[in-house]
């Protein structure tokens, strides 16, 4: 754990003293350092499946693929925001550097908390660097007003969670993760407990979002730059999904009957997000909505409780990660070039741009679950549980993949195929860091499909 | 292992290998070579053929069949996916056709597409298109199988948007994959069904584990999943609009992949399906529906694709009509032989439409016969072998389904259905030649009309095999696990012939009507039934999408998300507080006597709550 906690931290110093010209490459190499590092975490060898580092750091089967995607995220996050920083002062990008940096940080330690109360603080921690990303260096003057809806959002929503979790420290007397799970559960009042229950998941349930609590993720992904959009919809979501699983263990005799508005709400948001999709013309609206869609699902498999819909669940958070990180580069990419986010503006990119049409195709083949990816195995695993918990939620989810297929291949269709409009025709040709930051992207969510077990959490055999 | 088993296997696995080599030659840096599509594609998808004759030659003398599991790719808390490839006697018996089949159309596309820029991609998506069929074909549990399953659907995709700057190919390759995301939904159903009573996907565990299951919802699930990929009625608008793509591409999609995938699906599935007798039932009324409405819309069309098209989609209406017959041998047979003719009308129709500079109304052509002479004897062979001509391929499977529809108890309608759908086959077919081959040109004098490149003969020759000897072959080679009822009274044994040329006679006398005419124009309300197929496009391309695109509008984005959750929410809370924040920023104007006012107020308060 240290190895890459040190290393992170010193991506600040390291961010500062180097030379200007070679700032970017070192970050970049630096950051990519302490991913690949990260990665020999997967490799897990304990029996209780708990490679701690002391009391309150430690890793598991659950957070490892979480922490090894957000170390993976940060050079992505560098080699996308590289080009739209270049005119901007050195100072300004070092700090640009240092706040994603930061940010790493933060997530780490709240993947890696063995704590809830540091789970909690790091939590609301990861909001800081966010809000400055996403109001200092956002484009236009709704970043703030986008601003204000992410922190109140997150805000409000997770108070609760810190009286809940002090109660329940109060009563248990220990918040650590390794213990938890044989404590005596929480006994309050019939009244109170459905209270201290709600307490517990609104906190997460609003971060995932929640359809009903996710009109602060379109704004905000939609006024972010690119790195923001990338951290939010690939690490910032999956907090809530993850701090949800966390917390299912303590909620267990109550949740049997609390879940059912909860599961109600984020099927039905999958269609309903996803028929927002299919009417916007807004490229990062879009993917921000497929993004509430796709944690629809993600919810409905975490409050069922079963070990598919968890199992389910976490591979449909990295994969989903992996996918919309790499739309919103993809959307970044035409942003660089028609300073627009309007669909209707950049269409029939496969002739000035073929390559990048390859990495549109597989995304989109990602965001649309197809298999063998892991989308789908995630996806297909979160069906049957839900399936298994009612068979009429197959119509939900059912015309929740039809509607997934259509505004994936809609939005394929409209930037890539058809004739190039008149405008566009002196385009930059795309550049290779575009190409590298697509493949790195894409190529590990290929490589999952051959050992999707590594992100099986408690259930991989 | 057993040396045979070694070679069956090995074999098989070994004409994977390479189908995949050309593919994975074009992931090096170096550009492909212009004739990367003829030597590299085409000669793989030979050579596999030549490879699977192995283990098709050890299948027809010792009968073996086997199963390779490699490979234990996923083991979940409860259930194990393994790579694993089935060699029974459907995969090993349509491997080979398939393959035969893919050679000549890609043999046929190098001539069709040879001015396209992009052909090696061209030939890179079919290759990859057929890999994803035989995938789906061979795979042993149901997890491998929709890898194939969605393999072709989205290839189908790219290759029917192959000519994308047309906003109808794109039209038609949306329209494709939407159609069977609808099917895809019964399959995951079906999947998400037996991963939770059986808790297999594995295809043997399945047929022994649900001996006694009602099978009822998963059986639904599949005959969806058909419904979809095969184009049975309901969700069949998607085949005649993929005539958008490239001919090669309508040839391979109708003849040997893709469309065939959802009756294969249940073929495979119906050891689950022989005692349930509902889903047989469904399957049979869906089956005679479809093969009667769209050999009712093939009556009409003037494009040549089209009337192929809806033949192909009335042929899959008749296969699944066989499946609800509990026949699933014949079926499958019908698949095998209707490959080889299918593949040969398209291939047919491309040559046709080349030479007559992409003219593609039957209106406009006529006379080939003198002109092309070889197309147009490919192009009739192909028609009656589609006719059920006696001894030709079409008739050894198409007339044993008749019988065996014939001799059954089923219900009357869907025979009666399936019998006219038969004579309607015998009618559009003979229009087809009638217009194409016979009776003087119509088209433009200088049509550049030649088929005489090896690459247009050859695959046709084969084909015209196919059609020829493939269903005897095919025939004399299966066994039919169910044996066939022989004795049957003389009407119901002609049935099928006598249907056909009562078509073949009212059509005849139909045409006089007009060419002498007797009655000039058609009967308006039928004709327009069928030209603008059944209204179904009209009301359900219109309605359907209206109607989620205004859900998605007025009611998600514009009612819920912009006006009721902004203002009961982040607006509502805003609001609420604007008033009492600027009440009280207002009454701090620096008068001292409000000061003291409050100050006064506030000390009285105190006193009366502390005293009390």
């Amino acid at each position: 754990m240290l190895k890459i906690l040190i290393p992170t931290l010193f991506l600040l110093p390291t961010t500062w003293l180097t030379s200007s010209k070679w700032l970017w490459p070192t970050a970049l190499t630096q950051s990519m350092l302490i991913a690949l590092g990260s990665i020999t975490w997967l490799n897990n060898t304990t029996d209780t499946g708990w490679t701690a580092l002391n009391s309150y750091i430690g890793t598991d089967p659950l957070s490892t693929p979480l922490l090894v995607l957000s170390c993976w995220l940060l050079p992505l996050m560098l080699l996308a925001s590289q080009n739209h920083l270049s005119s901007e002062p050195i100072n300004r990008q070092r700090m640009y550097i240092t706040l994603l940096a930061t940010l790493q940080l933060f997530l780490i330690l709240a993947f890696g908390a063995t704590e809830m109360i540091m789970f909690y603080v790091m939590f609301e921690a990861t909001l800081i660097p966010t809000l400055l990303v996403i109001t200092r260096w956002g484009n236009q003057t709704e970043r703030l007003n986008a601003g204000t809806y992410f922190l109140f959002y997150t805000l409000a929503g997770s108070l609760p969670l810190l009286v809940a979790l002090l109660m329940l420290q109060n009563n248990t007397g220990t918040l650590s993760l390794l213990i938890i799970p044989y404590a005596k559960p929480l006994l309050l009042m019939p009244f109170g407990s459905k209270i201290w229950w709600a307490a517990c998941m609104i906190a997460f349930l609003v971060k995932m979002p929640l359809y009903g609590m996710h009109l602060w993720l379109p704004k905000a992904h939609v006024e972010a730059p690119v790195a923001g959009s990338m951290v939010l919809a690939a690490v910032l979501l999956k907090l809530g999904g993850y701090g949800m699983m966390r917390l299912m263990i303590v909620l267990d005799p109550l949740s049997k009957e609390m879940v059912y508005p909860f599961i109600v709400l984020a099927l039905w948001g999958v269609i309903m997000t996803g028929s927002i999709c299919l009417r916007q013309t807004d490229l990062k609206s879009l993917i921000a909505y497929s993004s509430v869609s796709h944690m629809g699902l993600v919810a409905g498999g975490i409050l069922i409780q079963t070990p598919w819909g968890f199992t389910g669940a976490l591979i449909l958070m990295i994969a989903h990660g992996l996918a919309s990180s790499a739309l919103f580069c993809l959307a970044n990419t035409n942003y660089e070039r028609t300073h627009s986010r309007t669909m209707l503006l950049a269409r029939g990119l496969q002739i000035a741009l073929p390559l990048m049409t390859t990495w549109w195709f597989i995304a989109s083949l990602a965001n649309l679950a197809l298999p063998p990816l892991p989308n789908l195995m995630g996806e297909l695993m979160i069906l049957t549980s839900l399936f298994n918990w009612s068979a009429w939620t197959l119509i939900l989810t059912g015309i929740g993949t039809l509607i997934t297929a259509a505004y994936s291949l809609y939005m394929f269709l409209m930037s890539q195929r058809g004739p190039l409009p008149q405008h566009m025709l002196a385009l930059p040709p795309s550049y290779t860091r575009e190409h590298l930051l697509m493949a790195l992207h894409l190529i590990p969510l290929l490589l999952i499909i051959l050992k999707p077990a590594l992100l099986w959490g408690w259930f991989a055999c | 292992m057993h040396p045979t088993t070694l070679m069956y296997t090995s074999s098989l696995l070994l004409m994977f290998a390479v189908l995949l080599y050309p593919l994975l030659v074009t992931f090096t840096s170096l550009p492909l070579n212009n004739d990367w599509a003829s030597s590299h594609a085409k000669t793989a998808v030979k050579s596999a053929f030549l490879i699977s004759l192995a283990p098709l030659s050890l299948f027809l003398s010792t009968g073996m069949e086997a199963v390779t599991s490699s490979w234990t790719w996923m083991v979940t808390t409860t259930l194990d996916i393994t790579l694993s490839f089935k060699f029974d006697h459907y995969s090993i018996i349509f491997i080979p056709i398939a393959l035969y089949v893919t050679w000549s159309i890609l043999e046929f596309a190098t001539w069709y597409m040879h001015s396209d820029p992009l052909m090696n991609r061209f030939f890179k998506y079919l290759l990859t298109f057929l890999v994803a069929m035989l995938i789906l074909v061979s795979a042993n549990n149901l997890f491998q199988l929709f890898i194939g399953w969605e393999g072709v659907g989205i290839m189908s995709f790219l290759l029917i948007g192959w000519w994308h700057g047309r906003a109808d190919a794109n039209t038609a390759a949306l329209q494709a994959v939407l159609y069977n995301r609808v099917g895809d939904i019964g399959l995951i159903l079906g999947m998400a069904w037996l991963a939770t009573n059986v808790n297999s996907w594995d295809i043997q565990q399945m047929f022994i584990l649900s001996k006694n299951l009602d099978m009822t919802l998963p059986l639904l699930g599949l005959i969806l999943a058909a419904t979809g990929k095969s184009a049975q009625f309901g969700l069949h608008p998607w085949l005649p609009a993929a005539m958008e793509g490239p001919t090669p591409v309508s040839a391979l999609l109708h003849s040997s992949t893709m469309v065939v995938a959802g009756i294969f699906l249940l073929i495979r599935m119906s050891p689950l399906m022989e005692n349930n007798q509902t889903a047989l039932t469904l399957c049979l009324c869906l089956g005679a529906l479809t093969t009667m409405f769209t050999a009712t819309c093939a009556l009409t069309q003037n494009d040549i694709k089209k009337i192929v098209a809806f033949s192909t989609s009335s042929q899959l209406g008749l296969m699944m009509v066989t499946i609800g017959l509990n026949q699933p041998q014949l079926a499958f047979l019908h698949i095998c032989t209707h490959a080889f003719f299918k593949a040969m009308l398209f291939l047919c129709s491309g040559s046709v439409i080349h030479s007559l500079n992409d003219e593609q109304d039957i209106r406009k052509m006529g006379g080939l016969h003198h002109l092309a002479p070889f197309t147009s004897s490919c192009l009739t062979v192909g028609s009656l072998a589609l006719t059920g001509t006696p001894f030709l391929a079409g008739f050894f499977s198409k007339d044993a389904i008749i019988e065996a529809l014939n001799t059954s108890h089923v219900n009357a309608w869907a025979l009666t259905l399936t019998l006219i759908a038969t004579s309607f086959t015998a009618i559009y077919s003979l229009r087809v030649i009638f217009f194409v081959t016979m009776g003087t040109p119509r088209f433009l004098p200088l049509s550049p009309i030649n088929e005489n490149n090896p690459a247009v003969i050859n695959p046709l020759k084969r084909l015209a095999w196919g059609s020829i000897f493939g269903g005897l072959l095919v025939m004399l080679n299966i066994n039919l696990f169910k044996t066939p009822v022989l004795t049957m009274p003389a009407e119901l044994k002609l049935a099928a012939l006598a249907v056909s040329i009562l078509g073949l006679l009212t059509a005849l006398e139909l045409a006089t009507l007009t060419s002498k005419q007797f009655k000039v124009t058609p009967l308006r309300t039928p004709h327009h039934f069928s030209t603008s197929l059944g209204f179904v496009p009209a009301i359900i391309h219109r309605q359907i999408p209206q109607l989620s695109l205004l859900l998605g509008q007025k009611i998600a984005s514009q009612m819920v998300d912009q006006t009721w959750l902004e203002k009961t929410g982040p607006k509502a809370i805003a609001n609420a507080t604007t008033p009492l924040a600027s009440a009280t920023s207002n009454m701090q104007q620096g008068l001292i006597k409000t000061y003291l006012t409050l100050f006064l107020m506030t000390l009285v308060l105190v006193t009366l709550i502390s005293t009390t």
